[in-house]
């Protein structure tokens, strides 16, 4: 184990850091919202993640759009089929790992753990003496970071230099040594916001802050609040964000809004996850998992989708399958999915019908809108199939 | 004094519109006007040092005392004066080097602006047009030196820029997306949830 001491000019700089220090915590506005209380059990909880996965959808063109990275260069191969479909399978793994959602923790608190006094020690130095264990391998929480002071305490660092220490040493790639100005002042974040730039400010945030410091915290609630009043939903949906968003949501009680886009978007089994989410959270006694199970035994799940899109290149050489299939491109849904819009119908009816639900009306008439839409589909759907006797053999 | 420069600015326009660097001349002289338009006085103030310098009445169209704010830089990237001048391309496109010989020297030249004046007869393409104005602000300049494949800025031996100019570019750059003005591509972060959540959890999930 390497000990080594950093020294630093602290007359010159104390001041200095003061300053930032008192920007750091005061132009952006504090969220109207915070977690009261732990939200960690409830957010590991395997179904809560399994809902949120299901709500955030897969889509690859989404997950692996085009990024300006230095390095984008395309590779053309010769396949046999069976190496084109392991690779389908390694590409939504690769997927599923971008969109891994970032931790939801409490904000941690700074405590002083002092580790011996020596007033022996007293003026040793005009500075304090920071030590950071520069071990290979160790977790950023796991470093340790120790401060002699100039009165001869030797303590555990806060949690502040530890980061910076961290940074110093291990450098994060895109994390800045100091607090961008982007998050710094609030005019800045506010035409971020306004311009619905949500997605670079999440990603710039993740890599910027831990989880479990108060900027962090309060940063993501605004931007979730600001998405919430102008409905944007749609720019997160297949980012690793939308889950994150939907439990605050759903912690917070303001789930209508996004309800009311899936609504719309018929995303129905998602609406249904998201109502049993806030259930579940709130710990209102409505049986929601049957229906969930209904809906699994119909539907399959994000991952499975994109795979089985993937994988359609392959499906053209049977002639009846191929009939069938045009059927459901040309309507867009197969009998399962009416089979299952029936089921997450019944579901939110009986949501809205509910004391919870806060935009009834508007909620209602996405309803019926989208009822009739179904209903007509449904009646093009068996009128093509009779007519290519599909439904005979 | 306006009436004269429109002449001037129309009789330019239609003699020289096929000739590029022309063009250019008469959109500044043309721009020029609008912010004389603005404020009356300060353009008569650069009028009458510029009739002591040159024979011809108008401003000395090689100098660049005068501070243009970002607010008319991109008042008119959205006008049509610079649509004129420069189309649909970017403004580095059409500019071309002078140099002897077959190849360009490796860097362009340090800078095109000495004493407050145009010191060379082929400014960069920034420095030829005083209004364009490098600011963080003006991410329409800014978008223009961006590589849309890799997000860097492009080299000055592409856009010809001089080394002081391409310098400032990339402390512009570096602002606006600081500030949220630019957006990039944010390498992606992958959290260990064992370091949050401790091993318990990670097993009951």
């Amino acid at each position: 184990m390497h000990l080594l001491r950093q020294l630093r000019q602290v007359n010159g700089l104390r001041s200095l850091r003061q300053a930032t220090r008192q920007v750091a915590t005061g132009p952006t506005k504090p969220a109207t919202l915070q977690y009261e209380r732990d939200p960690q059990p409830l957010f590991t909880d395997a179904e809560t993640q399994r809902l949120l996965q299901s709500m955030t959808q897969l889509n690859l063109d989404r997950v692996f759009r085009k990024r300006t990275v230095p390095d984008n260069s395309v590779e053309t191969k010769f396949m046999t089929d069976e190496q084109l479909d392991s690779e389908f399978q390694q590409m939504v793994e690769r997927a599923k790992q971008r969109l891994q959602m970032p931790p939801i923790v409490t904000i941690k608190k700074d405590e002083e753990r002092i580790i011996a006094k020596d007033p022996a020690l007293k003026d040793f130095a005009s500075t304090k003496y920071v030590f950071t264990d520069i071990t290979f391998g160790l977790r950023q929480s796991e470093r340790k970071v120790v401060v002699r002071e100039t009165d001869g305490t030797l303590a555990y660092a806060t949690l502040e230099t530890t980061k910076r220490m961290n940074q110093l040493y291990f450098p994060l790639e895109g994390r800045q040594s100091y607090n961008p100005r982007m998050f710094l002042l609030e005019e800045l974040f506010a035409k971020c916001l306004a311009e619905h730039k949500y997605e670079f400010v999440l990603d710039r945030l993740l890599v910027q802050y831990e989880p479990h410091e108060p900027e962090f915290h309060n940063i993501s609630a605004r931007v979730f609040e600001h998405l919430n009043e102008s409905k944007q939903f749609d720019l997160l949906r297949s980012t690793r964000h939308f889950g994150p968003m939907a439990f605050f949501y759903a912690w917070h009680r303001c789930i209508d809004d996004l309800l009311y886009d899936m609504i719309r978007r018929d995303y129905l089994s998602n609406a249904v996850e998201l109502i049993a989410l806030s259930y579940k959270i709130h710990k209102v006694p409505v049986e929601y998992l049957p229906t969930l199970a209904q809906l699994d035994a119909l539907q399959i799940t994000p991952a499975q989708r994109a795979l089985a899109e993937l994988r359609s290149v392959f499906r053209n050489r049977e002639e009846n399958q191929g009939i069938e299939q045009e059927i459901h491109t040309a309507i867009g849904k197969t009998e399962q999915d009416f089979a299952a819009d029936e089921v997450s119908l019944k579901f939110i009816e009986q949501y809205i019908a509910s004391e919870h639900a806060l935009k009834k009306v508007q909620l209602e008439l996405a309803v019926q809108t989208l009822k009739e839409v179904n209903r007509e589909k449904l009646l093009l759907f068996q009128g093509l199939k009779k007519a290519h006797g599909v439904q005979a053999s | 004094m306006l009436p004269i420069v429109r002449v001037l600015y129309s009789g330019l326009a239609s003699a020289t519109r096929s000739s590029r660097g022309a063009l250019h001349t008469a959109s500044v002289v043309r721009c020029k006007a609008e912010a004389e338009a603005t404020d009356e006085k300060s353009s008569e103030a650069t009028e009458g040092e510029g009739d002591g310098d040159q024979v011809s009445s108008g401003p000395d169209p090689k100098d660049r005392t005068k501070n243009i704010p970002v607010e008319t830089s991109m008042r008119y990237l959205k006008s049509a004066a610079y649509k004129q001048t420069y189309g649909e391309d970017f403004v580095w496109t059409q500019y071309r080097r002078n140099h002897k010989g077959m190849f360009a020297p490796r860097k362009t030249r340090k800078t095109c602006i000495r004493q407050g004046r145009i010191a060379t007869g082929n400014p960069c393409p920034i420095c030829r047009d005083e209004y364009l104005v490098l600011d963080y602000r003006n991410t329409e300049l800014l978008e223009q030196f961006i590589s849309p494949h890799s997000g860097d800025v492009l080299s000055y031996s592409q856009t010809g820029l001089c080394q002081k100019t391409h310098f400032r570019l990339m402390v512009a750059v570096q602002q606006a997306r600081d500030s949220g003005f630019l957006t990039y591509d944010v390498p992606f972060r992958e959290y260990d949830y064992n370091e949050y959540y401790g091993q318990n959890e990670k097993q009951k999930a």
